[in-house]
């Protein structure tokens, strides 16, 4: 997971919504770190690798849990053939390549890391090393990037002030219709005609976020119908699996998302 | 004997008549669950609930054997106003019974469509033309309702020609709804279009007249479940001036119209039967006229005060708490005085039995919540020495780095989840109005409170329970019915269970004195959470601006104390101030009042996840 990808050949597809490419690449150059809101599936995580490929920088993603420690981040001393080893942790690994870090759902993290995060989000671009005491210094090409999914489920856990005032913040919602249907057909190769459909019905459900449902369908869960529909499968059973399955578990809320589903595609 | 043949004959010329399929039925009751979320999904406004409608006469020409039964004159057909959806109570127009339950999707979906200029024909006819190519499963969906429908429409060939002509009109756009149509000229009523929306549907301030009777007759006894979903037309007639009305001397054999107004002289009966809701399912149309005196007449006024005998038992002489002065921008030391009160005459009372189901998935759901004992590694001292960390402390020390004070063991403490939620319900007079089914606000209100607390003594968090009215700023109410360090036990449950709804709501000063109970809590994290149903107002200037600002620095202190205030409403006009008060994640709105149940412990298990 937390393998560093070889810069790509050919950048991973992402489809640009607005001025995000351009912002991204302009705090890369001025050597600003990036906070990605944004809901569940809704292209965070791609965009990233796209400006990665895009910029040929080696990019690493860190999947941030609840028990994530700035250890656990920065590194610690491993036990080699007779003697200790230091192993540089994700962080210390990207502001040596002086690559992308990437910490997907950071406020998930404990609150610890901040510790590490603060030096290296100001002008100082510092890594203070504790346990061997070193003191690193990001080259310029290094970029920190965090992104969190706010909501009103997670008010609990957010961001505290003084750590999101560090970082340049960018919103990123679910694509407009047009754009999210060449995602789909850019990404499954799925025929225009029901890459629309599958848009319509996602349009539809997305009405239903705040008042039947938590959180709304997302890019991510359209492309897997679009993958199993792709695949042979009769589109009304993909979009039971892919879409009404994953967002409920309340049987009169599932029985009138198929409701919904036979809308576009009615059982044969 | 001329009776019981009479009544056999009534009997089977209505069967023999009747063009709907009963084996077939489908009940709105089945589908009513599933309802408001398709009209949503489709467009439909979030706001609009649903309700069933009655028959309407529809004028058009009958069959031979409607004719000999009397029957067939009335129909029932879908349409949408600003308050709600209204779908046909039963649906048996096709043989098939997952045809008649697609008929009802179908009309949901056309009732959720824009509406669009044009005369009835034209706004079916493009309605239908815009749900069909949006919706290609829905299209395959209408081909089999046309298909089915259109033997049961009358043949324009053996009609006249005027009727004919409509007719041809009416099945043409039905074949094919995306070709334009025009609506000749109407002779006689066409017979209805089970697959449209109502040509006249009753208009926006009938319904809104009706909807305004209902609200203001709290006193009238609650029609059953199913009654109450269903709407009857109405129209407003002006009282008639003279003091005594007609006089019935003789059962005149010559009165036909029952259901035209007319006033008699006669006083109004307060009988509980169900004589009334009979007939008003019979009539055409209902006439509502201001009476001077209304049944169950009761006679209600705002005390200033309660006398004490009958006030709920103080707590002390209360508190002092400041308020903020939006105008001159500052805060007012020792403004308002708050007293704890306890509900009077409280019992201690078990959970409602018809609680009982929920609540018991309730306390299952919380109890998976409640934070395990976990081990936990890196502690100082504990039971288990941590040999991760021991041999890491060894490689470290070789390698010549020195680590002081390692933690090297493994314990038990107890879950790292420490949280304290204090719910603050709002008990103004407001919460009186009502809801529809699920009764008062007040009601809802109690209903909540009890299953949230189940679920929290379930979850082992710490939590308070407590309920603010004001009657200015000298008495600010705050019930206390449930304190941080009493169990939750049938003593409590009584207190929930005899809150009533009375004054106002100066937000301010509650949410004040709940953040100072809240911050004695030991808890690493506070939940403030904030039940309302409308704006702050008291009865001296602390309405409008004044209210919203002072509530908006209470929430402001909390924050800067460390609470995490929230608030749940069931006003549906929230949006407009409640950003302003709790920022745009730190509220929601419950469009539907009676969820709030539901919607309160989905919250907080979210908020802990």
């Amino acid at each position: 997971m937390n393998a560093p990808l070889p810069a790509a050949v050919a950048a991973p597809f992402y489809q640009a919504q607005g001025d995000e490419c351009r912002l991204f690449e302009a705090a890369w150059q001025q050597q600003l770190p990036v906070l990605i809101k944004g809901p569940t599936g809704c292209g965070k995580t791609r965009f990233v690798a796209h400006m990665a490929a895009r910029l040929g920088l080696p990019l690493i993603t860190v999947s941030c849990h609840d028990d994530l420690s700035a250890a656990d981040l920065v590194g610690r001393h491993l036990i080699g053939d007779g003697q200790t080893v230091w192993c540089d942790g994700p962080l210390t690994r990207a502001v040596r390549q002086g690559g992308i870090c990437y910490l997907d759902e950071v406020v998930e993290a404990r609150k610890d890391t901040t510790v590490v995060l603060h030096p290296l989000t100001d002008d100082r671009r510092m890594l203070p090393i504790e346990r061997t005491g070193e003191l690193l210094e990001a080259p310029p090409s290094f970029m920190l990037v965090v992104s969190y999914n706010p909501g009103y489920q997670h008010v609990l856990k957010t961001l505290k002030p003084s750590t999101r005032q560090r970082f340049v913040a960018m919103s990123f919602d679910f694509p407009a219709a047009d754009v999210e249907l060449a995602v789909l057909q850019q990404e499954t190769g799925i025929a225009e005609s029901q890459a629309r459909q599958l848009v319509t019905l996602a349009g539809q459900l997305r009405r239903l976020t705040g008042y039947d449902l938590d959180e709304s369908v997302s890019t991510r869960l359209l492309v897997y119908a679009a993958k199993l529909m792709m695949s042979g499968m009769a589109p009304q059973l993909a979009c039971r699996t892919a879409l009404a399955e994953p967002l409920s578990d309340e049987a009169d809320t599932i029985a009138a998302l198929l409701a919904v589903i036979d809308t576009q595609f009615p059982a044969r | 004997m001329e009776d019981i043949v009479g009544g056999w004959w009534d009997k089977l010329v209505r069967r023999a008549a009747y063009r709907g399929h009963p084996a077939a039925a489908v009940e709105l009751e089945s589908i009513a669950g599933q309802a408001p979320l398709f009209f949503r999904a489709m467009g439909g406004d979030p706001a609009l609930v649903l309700r069933s409608t009655v028959g309407t006469e529809h004028g058009a020409r009958r069959r031979l054997l409607e004719r000999l039964a009397g029957t067939g004159t009335k129909v029932e057909l879908a349409w949408r106003d600003s308050q709600a959806f209204y779908l046909p109570d039963k649906l048996d127009l096709y043989p098939d019974a997952a045809l008649n339950r697609q008929l009802y999707f179908w009309l949901m979906a056309l009732a959720a469509a824009p509406v669009r200029p044009g005369d009835w024909l034209k706004r079916n006819r493009a309605a239908t033309a815009a749900c069909l190519a949006a919706m290609p499963g829905l299209a395959l969906v209408y081909q089999r309702l046309v298909t089915g429908l259109l033997p049961m429409r009358p043949d324009p060939a053996r009609l006249p020609p005027s009727e004919a002509a409509v007719e041809r009109a009416i099945q043409a756009a039905l074949r094919q709804p995306e070709v334009e149509q025009i609506l000749p000229p109407i002779t006689q009523p066409p017979l209805p279009v089970p697959l449209w929306l109502h040509p006249l549907p009753p208009t926006v301030e009938q319904a809104g007249a009706a909807a305004q009777n209902a609200a203001q007759n709290p006193q009238g006894k609650r029609p059953d479940q199913r009654s109450g979903r269903r709407r009857y037309r109405a129209q407003r007639v002006a009282q008639d001036e003279r003091k005594n009305g007609m006089l019935l001397v003789f059962r005149a054999e010559s009165l036909f119209t029952w259901d035209e107004y007319v006033k008699v002289n006669r006083h109004s009966e307060e009988d509980d039967d169900n004589n009334g809701e009979a007939a008003a399912e019979d009539m055409n149309r209902l006439s509502l006229a201001q009476d001077a005196d209304t049944k169950s007449s009761k006679l209600k006024f705002d005390l200033d005060l309660p006398a004490a005998a009958y006030d709920d038992s103080p707590l002390g002489p209360g508190l002092k708490l400041p308020e903020w002065n939006w105008k001159q921008q500052r805060l007012v030391e020792d403004h308002c005085i708050i007293k704890p009160m306890l509900p009077r005459d409280a019992q201690p009372a078990a959970l409602p039995d018809r609680l009982q189901p929920l609540a018991r998935r309730l306390r299952r759901q919380f109890q998976a919540l409640a934070p395990e004992r976990v081990r936990r590694s890196g502690e100082a001292s504990g039971p288990d020495i941590d040999i991760d960390r021991v041999i890491r402390f060894m490689s470290e020390r070789m390698s010549g780095v020195a680590i002081a004070e390692p933690a090297l063991y493994q314990a038990w403490p107890p879950g790292e989840r420490s949280l304290a939620c204090l719910t603050l319900a709002d008990l103004s007079l407001s919460t009186e109005s009502w809801v529809g089914e699920a009764g008062r606000v007040i009601d809802v209100i109690r209903d909540s409170l009890l299953l949230f607390a189940e679920a929290l003594s379930a979850s082992d968090d710490a939590f308070g329970l407590y309920g603010f009215s004001s009657i200015r700023r000298q008495e600010v109410r705050l019930q206390v019915l449930k304190d941080f360090a009493e169990r939750y036990d049938d003593t409590t449950r009584g207190r929930i269970i005899a809150i009533r709804p009375g004054y106002y709501t100066r937000m301010g000063a509650a949410i004040r004195q709940s953040s100072r109970i809240l911050l004695q809590q030991p808890a690493a994290r506070r939940l403030l959470l904030i039940i309302s149903d409308g704006k702050p107002n008291d009865l001296d200037h602390y309405e409008g601006r004044y209210g919203i600002e002072d509530t908006r620095q209470a929430i402001l202190e909390a924050r800067r104390d460390g609470l995490l205030p929230f608030c749940v409403t069931v006003d549906r006009e929230a949006g407009d101030y409640l950003p302003h008060l709790f920022g745009h994640r730190g509220y929601v709105v419950v469009q539907q009042a009676q969820t709030l149940p539901q919607v309160l412990t989905r919250l907080y298990a979210g908020f802990t996840r």
